[in-house]
């Protein structure tokens, strides 16, 4: 089996505040990962990292075994790269944006996403609601071929019968071969589509688990984070 | 359908099957849906709907035919087999239930008849 993500003693620091320390954290092809951890646990920053939008770190990240930067970028895709656009683009002018940066972006990929979601091509993103701008990014996400793609808090603000529509493209886009990390502080979100858990405290990775290995010792996804939080995990 | 969060979530894909063909949705020789397709009308990982299939090729209760795809067997006496082990699950969970409340073999078999009377008479007056 093919390593997806290979991450090594992995240290990271900002503004003289350490953010991470030396992560450890091996994924296979063609899994679905949970990256759990409270808010400001470092989930973001390692995405970041993982994708290359971070850099000047100590340790070693490869992706599909690949650890040059700019490599590593052309095998990620990453939710939050939404966030350079312009917000008076309209949702149909993104697919051509990402197809001039990214040669694995698919537009017709894009096109069917975005009307699954219910999304029209004219509405300008500046006047997409929250909920429709999460989707928005996950079909820019999901209409590249990569290795590895990262959702980071995809759920967050969404109701219930639009979390349902976005799982169901999670699970039609994703190819079969590829490795999936959602990061979420809410794991009921996302508990059933898991292969693993991989729980972030105290700036590292502090457990990594089969989903159904957990339920196998009678105990919830839900629980088991909670185990390393001590219940303070709610908002 | 909905899942126990606590139960590994293959091992509730299986027993989703096994009621589909108990209760005669899936009957002898039907194609069972596609991998992907049970995970979209679950709403669970591929992987996960591999694992149980798997588990239920192992057993004989489907068939693996390649390039096709997984069939129910048209053996009925694996069918049947496997109808009694969930029946007697059920049962197991039944008598630890009753066994807890300190009641005696005779008293549960003298209480589960006077509940299957009282509640087919009930159904007859609906």
């Amino acid at each position: 089996m093919n390593e997806a993500l290979t991450i090594q003693g992995l240290s990271y620091r900002r503004n003289q505040k350490q953010i991470l320390k030396d992560v450890n954290l091996t994924l296979p092809d063609g899994q679905i990962v949970g990256l759990l951890g409270a808010n400001a646990a470092g989930k973001t920053t390692l995405m970041r990292l993982i994708a290359g939008s971070a850099i000047h770190f100590r340790g070693t990240i490869a992706v599909a075994g690949e650890t040059e930067v700019a490599l590593r970028k052309s095998r990620v895709s990453f939710s939050t790269q939404l966030d350079g656009f312009d917000a008076n683009w309209r949702v149909g002018q993104v697919a051509d944006v990402m197809a001039m940066l990214f040669a694995d972006f698919r537009s017709e990929d894009y096109i069917q996403l975005v009307s699954l979601l219910g999304l029209s091509q004219k509405q300008r993103i500046k006047r997409l609601s929250k909920g429709n701008q999460r989707k928005l990014g996950l079909a820019v996400t999901l209409a590249r071929r990569a290795q590895l793609y990262l959702l980071d808090e995809p759920f967050d603000g969404i109701d219930v019968m639009t979390r349902k529509a976005m799982l169901n493209s999670i699970l039609q886009w994703k190819p079969e071969t590829a490795t999936m990390v959602i990061s979420d502080h809410h794991v009921e979100d996302i508990e059933r589509l898991l292969d693993q858990v991989v729980v972030i405290k105290d700036q590292t990775v502090v457990a990594q688990e089969d989903a159904d290995n957990i339920r196998a010792q009678g105990q919830s996804i839900e629980t088991y984070f909670e185990s390393f939080y001590g219940g303070e995990t709610h908002d | 359908m909905e899942f126990d969060d606590k139960v590994p979530i293959y091992y509730q894909i299986e027993q989703y099957i096994d009621r589909e063909i108990i209760t005669g949705n899936l009957a002898p020789g039907d194609q069972v849906p596609a991998v992907r397709q049970l995970a979209l009308t679950l709403t669970v990982n591929v992987n996960t709907i591999q694992r149980a299939l798997a588990e239920l090729i192992r057993q004989g209760i489907l068939v693996s035919e390649r390039g096709k795809g997984n069939f129910v067997t048209t053996d009925t006496m694996v069918i049947a087999k496997m109808k009694r082990r969930v029946i007697e699950t059920e049962l197991a969970k039944t008598y630890e239930h009753l066994a807890g409340l300190d009641m005696a073999p005779a008293e549960m078999v003298a209480a589960l008849e006077a509940y299957i009377e009282t509640r087919e008479e009930g159904e007859r007056h609906e």
